[in-house]
């Protein structure tokens, strides 16, 4: 069986998903980052490799993300595609007629506009992370609550509390406030949904016509509260796909899946990179006053990557990079 | 001349400049140390007005008094005020009065006046010719650049934004190619003047791009703390939703702290939806 590999390293979780012909999922799997990008590629691919009951040949790679050069360049991708193609891609493949996709990931959240199947408008959180995952994240912790629980915590309330929802560090004061003056947890919970819409549609729709049907997909897309504060804050039906947190991973794997039908052969190194020790390290070049940080990662003692220079002087050619040959395992 | 901007002028910057000040006010903190042991005077004109009944923007009233106010040793700060709106006799004895430190040659002084205008409408004109050329072209994806000149041309603050459009395949204009009767024209439509001169040459060469559509999507480049750009972002971005013409718009907010990831991911998305909405002209 031929199939197609897409993999998504975000801030927050590394999502891989490998897909058939027909664009249908045969396995995924989300695990967290953990700060650790090259790690959880690989721990990624042994889960992958597991979750596969036949022999499957992977025709194509693809890698979006925040760290996608960097997985890229560890799996040997055949296309590199930032996020916003990537989850437009994958939300017009499960509704070909989505107009709005609301993306909420760890760090960034995204808002995009199709019209027949083209990104026509997309806006990103500028310079300011209140209201993504991270926070959602750092609160169940404090609160004790799961993140897993979250939702279903919120669903139970009747109405939200008022919480301040331009900032994040703001919220958090608001959200202790309201602990300390007796309201119960359940409230604040969704209340802080509210926030975080109401932080979403303010930052990023900005007057932009949100005209169904709105897809909302990325992790935070699992957490139920924050789809019925869409739907209270929209008055629209907001749909979330079955795999609403491999989205972007799927987006990477369909554009592989084009990419590779106008070349001879995939630049995908086989799963076995999961074996390899990559190591990466960095320096500060000297060569003129920008002291830029360069990043360089290695694998078995040969360079595959460097970047991170304004100049372009330590890049290596990525091409070359990209197309060291290496036997499938599979 | 100071170098142009690195992480150092940027750094040296920031550390004497308030916290709540614009990204290129810091930049030009930054600018002014970098020169301080190397030269014996620092010309910081006075910019109050470059066209008549408008004015710059507060911080570049105030620049040179505000670059005295930092505890650190200067050389000698040679200021003087530019107001147009106080009309061009002003404007000439402001030019003598400079010219006059250097020389006592009034014929000297009208000279290097004349030259330095001949240089700059040269310049001008360079750039309106190549924005005609560009404009015959059509094979190739085109994006109207606008902002702040300062913004703009500093390829350290855009992190090489116009080299990495190249990269990517895309041809620049700049918003100061322009002939100034086309942005006149398309200023004069708004309801209310605009205040400051730098910004009506922003939204002249934007909505004159809306209406004509010689390019395939415009980036509008502004910094975080930016007074006026915040004002005219609200105004860019709501002509470019109602505007008949539906060319892409994007801004880029660049502020000190941001990392290139981001502006990596917004550009190549910007330039992939130019790409598939061509494709899809073609298709239909």
């Amino acid at each position: 069986m031929e199939g197609y590999l897409g993999i998504d390293v975000g801030s927050v979780s590394t999502n891989l998903v490998i897909i058939n012909r027909e664009n249908r999922i045969i396995a995924s799997v989300y695990t967290r980052t953990m700060g650790r990008p090259i790690e959880a590629v690989q721990r990624g691919m042994v889960e992958l490799n597991q979750q596969l009951d036949c022999e499957i040949e992977i025709k194509g790679a693809g890698t979006t993300g925040s760290a996608r050069y960097l997985t890229a360049a560890m799996v040997g991708a055949d296309v590199v595609k930032n996020e916003i193609t990537a989850h437009a891609v994958a939300a017009i493949n499960v509704i070909p007629e989505v107009k709005t996709v609301i993306e909420i990931g760890g760090q960034d959240s995204k808002i995009i506009l199709l019209q027949n199947k083209v990104v026509v408008d997309f806006a990103m959180n500028t310079v300011c992370a209140a209201g993504t995952g991270s926070f959602l994240d750092h609160q169940s912790a404090r609160l004790g609550v799961p993140i897993e629980k979250f939702g279903e915590l919120a669903l139970k309330a009747k109405n939200g509390v008022q919480i301040a929802g331009r900032c994040s560090v703001f919220a958090e004061s608001d959200m202790i406030h309201k602990q300390q003056m007796g309201y119960c947890l359940e409230e604040i919970v969704y209340g802080l949904c509210e926030a975080l819409v109401r932080n979403y549609l303010n930052n990023l729709s900005k007057g932009k016509e949100i005209l169904s049907p709105v897809v909302f997909q990325g992790g935070v897309a699992a957490n139920a509260g924050m789809k019925r504060a869409f739907e209270e804050a929209l008055n629209v039906e907001i749909i979330i796909p079955p795999f609403f947190n491999v989205m972007g991973a799927i987006g990477a794997a369909i554009l592989a899946k084009e990419q590779t039908e106008f070349q001879p052969a995939t630049n995908f190194r086989g799963f076995s990179v999961s074996d390899l020790e990559y190591k990466t390290s960095s320096f500060v070049c000297a060569g003129c006053s920008n002291t830029c940080e360069v990043v360089k990662i290695q694998v078995e003692n040969e360079t595959l990557a460097r970047w991170g220079g304004r100049c372009g002087k330590w890049e290596v050619a990525s091409e070359k990079s990209l197309n060291v040959t290496c036997k499938p395992a599979n | 001349m100071s170098s142009s901007t690195n992480k150092s002028i940027l750094n040296k910057g920031s550390a004497v400049s308030e916290n709540e000040f614009c990204l290129p006010v810091k930049i030009f903190y930054g600018h002014v140390l970098d020169l301080t042991d190397k030269v014996d005077f620092i010309f910081i004109p006075r910019v109050v007005s470059v066209k008549k009944g408008t004015y710059t923007c507060p911080k570049f009233l105030g620049l040179p008094d505000m670059i005295k106010a930092i505890d650190k040793p200067l050389p000698k700060i040679l200021s003087p005020t530019v107001n147009l709106n106080l009309g061009f006799k002003k404007y000439y004895s402001t030019i003598l009065e400079v010219g006059k430190l250097f020389t006592q040659s009034y014929f000297k002084i009208g000279y290097s006046y004349v030259s330095a205008l001949k240089e700059f409408k040269n310049t001008k004109l360079k750039q309106e010719e190549e924005w005609i050329k560009s404009k015959k072209e059509t094979s190739e994806v085109k994006i109207g650049l606008v902002g702040h000149d300062y913004n703009i041309y500093d390829s350290y603050l855009t992190m090489n934004l116009t080299k990495r459009l190249e990269a990517l395949g895309v041809k620049t204009v700049t918003c100061d190619s322009l002939p100034s009767h086309l942005i006149e024209k398309e200023v004069s439509t708004l309801p209310k003047k605009l205040f400051w001169s730098y910004e009506e040459e922003i939204v002249g060469a934007a909505f004159h791009w809306l209406r004509d559509r010689t390019v395939d999507g415009i980036i509008y480049v502004l910094t975080f703390a930016c007074g006026p750009d915040s004002l005219i972002q609200v105004l860019l971005e709501h002509e470019a939703k109602n505007s008949s013409g539906k060319i892409p718009f994007m801004s880029l907010v660049i502020d000190e702290h941001s990392g290139e990831a981001g502006l990596i991911t917004r550009l190549e998305a910007f330039i992939d939806m130019l790409g598939r909405r061509e494709t899809e002209k073609v298709l239909v």
